[in-house]
């Protein structure tokens, strides 16, 4: 495949893997209210995160946060927008100028137990300093009808404006409560 | 082990252009993957990139759930449209987020896929799709061009990857 | 290095089938991605493991030719797509944390059909057991050709 002017283009047929595992976060205690991934390395293109996740909080269910990208300060400046279906009803919801990002729901301590909810977030281009960051998540669960207004299955967009155009060092995801053991974060790099 | 998830090819804009071509698709792959991460010149919140195979413009048709500013709905057309990305009046320096998932590619049966996309913002203006495409055509694929509906450009720093996924 | 992303099983029909199983499923990954594209049309279904019980429910966001969120409880399968499915369906299954032992199986899955029917939807199996097979049955039989293949992730 021949470059075309003003196109960079690069073949890598004969690379033997693009899709790598990172590092992988288990919650094992309690009181976890955070879980991040620090010194992300800057030698692939985009980021995958996939989760299983459950939250002490005292309810049915719970949010859970993309968070102060970076480790900067606090601020609030992260955006986002999402899709939802309870099985009862779809909506959207946006939200600007928060203190994080929410990438969906996930079940918490007054639903099923052993219920955890399934998250996929990408980030593309993750290091390039040309272009603000945005994630693409895929965030549900299901509880067979335990309780009214729940469950969800979420496609959202989130976003930082306090993060800019810098790279992606440092990743945190919270939670309103804390993680239920065996919370699962895993991250991936993509070539 | 056979390697699964291959890096086929990427194209990094260093200026505006109509449309990217990856041509001369390995054909020993069993699914194609893209990302996209592209911006329109385009003098609007959204454009939607859309794509051609084989140099094809025609039977292509779509369906998508989406949710816009606001609100949420589904529809179908006979397009070649695939998703949407941010374009000139949204936040600048904001880029789409899109994968696109065609598997049996070489195949003798219809093409058919899947495409996520959204727009980032830090405003009430904003776009997220989830998009179901199908080519009526038989031929294996061997050439994808990817361009914008509205015909602007994608602009500078928009970046497109082809990835091939072998199965078992 | 063993790879990341590894395709586990795959099986391509040279003839019709009634259902498809794809078992022996190791316990060795993290997550699953199972990818189903086949020309059939109709409602194709899932289970796990064999479990014909009411053990299964799910939540939807569809669009066909029409546009909304349901969802099904004590089920005797999950949805591999929903909607009016009129063929060429890919289904694309992400089963995360699948092998635990103390974690009821949650899915999700995201099916195209056509060029018709798009949707996104949450799933749950309420068992505890490692997933070690998965079962499709579409509502007559699958057409030659159609492809299910189990990707294995390996977490770090």
């Amino acid at each position: 495949m021949s470059p075309i002017l003003g196109i960079t283009s690069s073949q890598l047929i004969g690379r033997l893997t693009s899709y790598d595992s990172i590092a992988t976060q288990t919650v094992t205690g309690t009181g976890v209210t955070s879980v991040s991934f620090t010194s992300i390395p800057q030698t692939y293109t985009h980021l995958q995160i996939r989760a299983s996740v459950r939250s002490n909080s005292v309810a049915a269910y719970d949010a859970f946060y993309i968070y102060n990208l970076n480790g900067a300060g606090v601020s609030s400046e992260m955006a986002n927008h999402y899709i939802y279906g309870t099985g009862a009803a779809v909506g959207v919801n946006s939200y600007t100028a928060q203190f994080s990002s929410q990438m969906g729901f996930v079940p918490a301590a007054n639903t099923l137990a052993n219920n955890f909810g399934a998250g996929i977030v990408d980030i593309l281009d993750y290091t390039n300093t040309n272009k603000n960051k945005v994630m693409r998540g895929l965030v549900g669960y299901d509880d067979n009808g335990n309780t009214s207004g729940s469950p969800f299955i979420t496609f959202s967009s989130a976003y930082s404006v306090q993060l800019g155009t810098s790279a992606v060092t440092n990743l945190t995801f919270i939670i309103n409560n804390s993680f239920a053991i065996g919370t699962k974060f895993a991250l991936y790099g993509v070539k | 082990m056979p390697n699964t998830y291959r890096l086929i090819s990427t194209n990094t804009l260093n200026s505006a252009a109509s449309s990217v071509t990856f041509s001369n698709i390995p054909q020993f792959y069993t699914d194609l993957k893209v990302v996209m991460s592209a911006r329109s010149s385009n003098a609007s919140n959204f454009d939607n990139p859309r794509i051609s195979i084989n140099n094809s413009t025609s039977t292509f048709t779509r369906r998508e759930i989406y949710a816009e500013s606001g609100s949420a709905g589904s529809e179908s057309v006979a397009d070649r449209i695939i998703g949407n990305c941010p374009a000139a009046n949204l936040t600048a320096n904001t880029f789409g987020s899109l994968e696109f998932y065609l598997p049996n590619y070489t195949s003798s049966n219809y093409k058919f896929w899947s495409c996520d996309s959204v727009t980032g913002s830090n405003s009430a203006t904003y776009s997220l799709w989830l998009l179901a495409g199908l080519w009526s055509t038989t031929t294996a694929v061997s050439t994808i061009a990817f361009s914008l509906q509205t015909g602007a450009n994608f602009v500078q720093h928009s970046t497109f990857t082809l990835y091939g996924i072998s199965n078992a | 290095m063993p790879s990341t992303y590894e395709p586990i099983v795959t099986n391509t029909l040279t003839t019709t089938a009634n259902s498809v199983t794809l078992s022996s499923i190791p316990s060795t990954y993290t997550d699953l991605v199972v990818v189903v594209a086949t020309t059939t049309g109709g409602d194709i279904n899932f289970r796990i493991n064999g479990d014909t019980g009411a053990n299964y429910s799910q939540t939807v966001i569809y669009g066909y030719s029409s546009f909304g969120s349901t969802k099904s409880t004590n089920a005797t399968y999950n949805w591999l797509n929903y909607g009016s499915n009129s063929g060429n369906l890919l289904a694309i299954l992400q089963l995360n944390n699948y092998s635990s032992t103390t974690a009821n199986k949650t899915s999700i899955v995201r099916d195209a059909a056509n060029g018709a029917t798009s949707d996104v939807m949450a799933g749950l199996w309420r068992s505890t057991a490692a997933i070690t097979s998965l079962t499709f049955t579409p509502p007559s039989t699958f057409a030659v050709g159609s492809t299910f293949t189990i990707y294995g992730i390996k977490a770090a």
